[in-house]
């Protein structure tokens, strides 16, 4: 399905039922998966609801200011607890039966309590919740699994590349109020992939949004439209990250770039974070995590089946911004990405297309090809860890190598004696 | 890329305030819609532009699943997140894309078809403010559809070449998540 050496996916890893379901199993019930940004919570009872995967998650801050994350359903029949978004609120009770979790997800209260024996125990009914939750620099991540490493061993070598736009603040970044969401016809791995590896589309698949953007109308000079660039890849995690390093290739909004002081941006995170990640790119944290540093755009694509995947985007801030600055980041982010957005709307499209055929019996058996910048993987001295060529499918391969490795793992759910 | 102006809040705010507009008054103002609408489902953009102010504030905020004792909050604030929040200037650019001949989201294009109804017209200071709702049919390729359907409260000036400007809209999608890969037509 996956040979990663030779640069070829099957079709059939977009569009297979059981192999979606064995996704579901052994990609991401074992992997950190991201939940939202720690500014969604600012105080005791605050919470947000979300999905691991295709499992619905409550995400609440405790009496103790702790953050935690619960399955969102009730253990009595099921159903949901919590049916809002997010908000405010002093326990979550469902509305079947009338069972009641706190904010720590003990049940508190159960209608008619006195019909359960003298086994039943309130203490062993309480939400389930995740194996293990920690935040990268207000970015929330929690896994199911037990056995997975600690969350920043897990993003290893990323961390660095996620610092271009985590850390360019010394207090931190906060997220515009809100988010977009929307659902489209294609695989999560078709976008996740993409934002890992595929700076190759940005010329033909984001013409008219590059003309559009360009002081001259047609477009960019040559040498930004073919820059330099490089590629990370990180080999135990999966996660992938691509950026130009031409000091003129960056699609930042004007107020946003005259916001920066780079002088202390290359004394605080050094110069090559600064003429690389950070003058425009795209990340994955494998699984299906995706950022934009220069757009301030930080989105999961929640796996809906096969054939779908439903977006959620948020606009990732400074904390340290003024309000016109905040403000031209926001409009900038859902005037370039989110649905309307001149450079998303065309991904959208090459997602749905590459979906809705692939299903042919023929297509299906047609291997697609990853094969740019095989043998390109090396240490360069001056990004960390194995980096390639801009352009390179490098990080795709290594992101489907990942994959197919968990494919082929049982994971902790599935061990003996477990 | 900034906003010009602040946005009109939506809904039942605007309910209590002027009365209904006369006959001939609620006339035009559909006839206006219906021909803003042909416009948009001829795709002549270009036009489309010509029916809005200069200081026009084009909003379509994102509508979140609120407990119903937070439901005044459903609807975000201006400064969070939307699928539209945009000025004449910034419209410009989103239809100079389409004019690229590379924008592929909408080529071919899509046929869309834009029906506006439950018009109604009250009298206000800054000109006229107009409730209604729309529905708007996109298909695309062989047969990809999708339904957007919302209301507006629009506040008209008169003016231009066409008798009204649209100065200001907020758009509400009945949507919490779009059920669309895209946006790439305007409401």
């Amino acid at each position: 399905m996956v040979d990663s050496t030779s640069g070829l996916v099957d079709r059939a890893i977009f569009t297979d039922e059981g192999l979606y379901q064995q996704e579901l199993r052994r990609v991401f019930a074992p992997s950190w998966l991201f939940l939202g940004h720690v500014d969604q919570l600012k105080k005791t009872g605050d919470f947000f609801t979300t999905f691991m995967g295709e499992d619905p998650i409550i995400v609440s801050k405790g009496k103790d200011g702790e953050i935690r994350a619960f399955l969102n359903s009730c253990r009595h029949r099921g159903a949901r607890v919590c049916r809002a978004d997010y908000g405010t609120t002093k326990n979550f009770t469902c509305t079947y039966h009338g069972w009641t979790y706190d904010l720590e997800g003990k049940l508190s209260n159960v209608p008619n309590v006195a019909g359960y024996d003298e086994n039943f125990d309130t203490a062993d009914w309480g939400l389930v919740e995740v194996a293990q939750i920690d935040n990268y620099k207000g970015l929330i991540f929690a896994t199911w699994n037990p056995s997975a490493p600690e969350l920043p061993d897990a993003l290893g070598g990323a961390k660095y590349y996620m610092d271009a736009f985590l850390d360019k603040d010394p207090e931190g970044t906060v997220v515009v109020g809100g988010i977009m969401k929307w659902e489209l016809d294609g695989n999560w791995k078709l976008a996740a992939e993409q934002f890992a590896t595929d700076w190759y589309h940005v010329n033909m698949s984001h013409a008219s949004a590059l003309m559009v953007l360009s002081p001259t109308g047609k477009g960019p000079k040559s040498e930004i439209a073919n820059t330099p660039g490089r590629q990370f890849h990180d080999e135990q995690g999966g996660h992938g990250a691509g950026f130009p390093t031409h000091p003129k290739s960056r699609f930042d909004a004007q107020k946003v770039h005259e916001h920066y002081d780079y002088g202390f941006l290359r004394e605080r995170l050094g110069d090559a974070t600064v003429e690389g990640p950070m003058t425009t790119g795209h990340g994955t944290i494998f699984p299906n995590f995706s950022y934009l540093p220069i757009n301030g755009s930080i989105r999961i694509w929640h796996p809906k089946g096969p054939n779908k995947m439903e977006v959620w985007a948020w606009t990732i801030l400074d904390k340290s911004m003024s309000p016109e600055v905040r403000e031209a980041q926001r409009l900038y982010n859902l005037r370039t990405f989110g649905p309307s957005g001149i450079f998303e709307s065309d991904d959208g499209e090459n997602w749905s297309e590459v979906q809705s055929i692939s299903n042919g019996f023929v297509t299906n058996s047609v291997a697609l090809n990853l094969q740019m910048g095989i043998g390109s993987e090396r240490e360069d001295g001056v990004y960390p860890g194995t980096t390639s060529e801009l352009y390179s499918d490098a990080a795709g391969r290594n992101f489907y190598r990942k994959w197919a490795q968990l494919m082929d793992t049982p994971a902790w759910h599935e061990e003996p004696n477990e | 890329m900034t906003a010009t102006s602040a946005v009109l809040k939506p809904g039942t705010d605007t309910l209590e305030q002027g009365r209904l507009a006369d006959m001939e008054t609620h006339f035009k103002v559909t006839q206006f819609y219906n021909l803003e609408a042909e416009t948009l489902d001829d795709g002549r953009f270009g036009d489309w532009l010509e029916m809005l102010a200069e200081d026009l504030r084009y909003w379509a905020p994102v509508r979140t699943n609120r407990l119903r004792r937070q439901q005044a909050l459903s609807i975000l604030q201006p400064d969070e997140a939307a699928f539209y929040d945009e000025t004449k200037e910034s419209l410009a650019w989103r239809i100079r894309r389409f004019d690229t001949g590379m924008a592929w989201s909408e080529d071919p294009p899509s046929r869309t078809r834009h029906l506006v109804s439950n018009v109604t017209v009250r009298e206000h200071p800054d000109g006229l403010l107009v409730r209604s709702a729309f529905l708007v049919y996109r298909n695309r390729l062989e047969k990809e559809t999708n339904i957007f359907a919302g209301g507006r409260t629009d506040l008209l000036r008169e003016g231009g070449v066409y008798g009204f400007e649209l100065a200001k809209r907020t758009l509400l999608f009945e949507a919490n998540v779009l059920q669309a890969k895209n946006i790439s037509t305007f409401f």
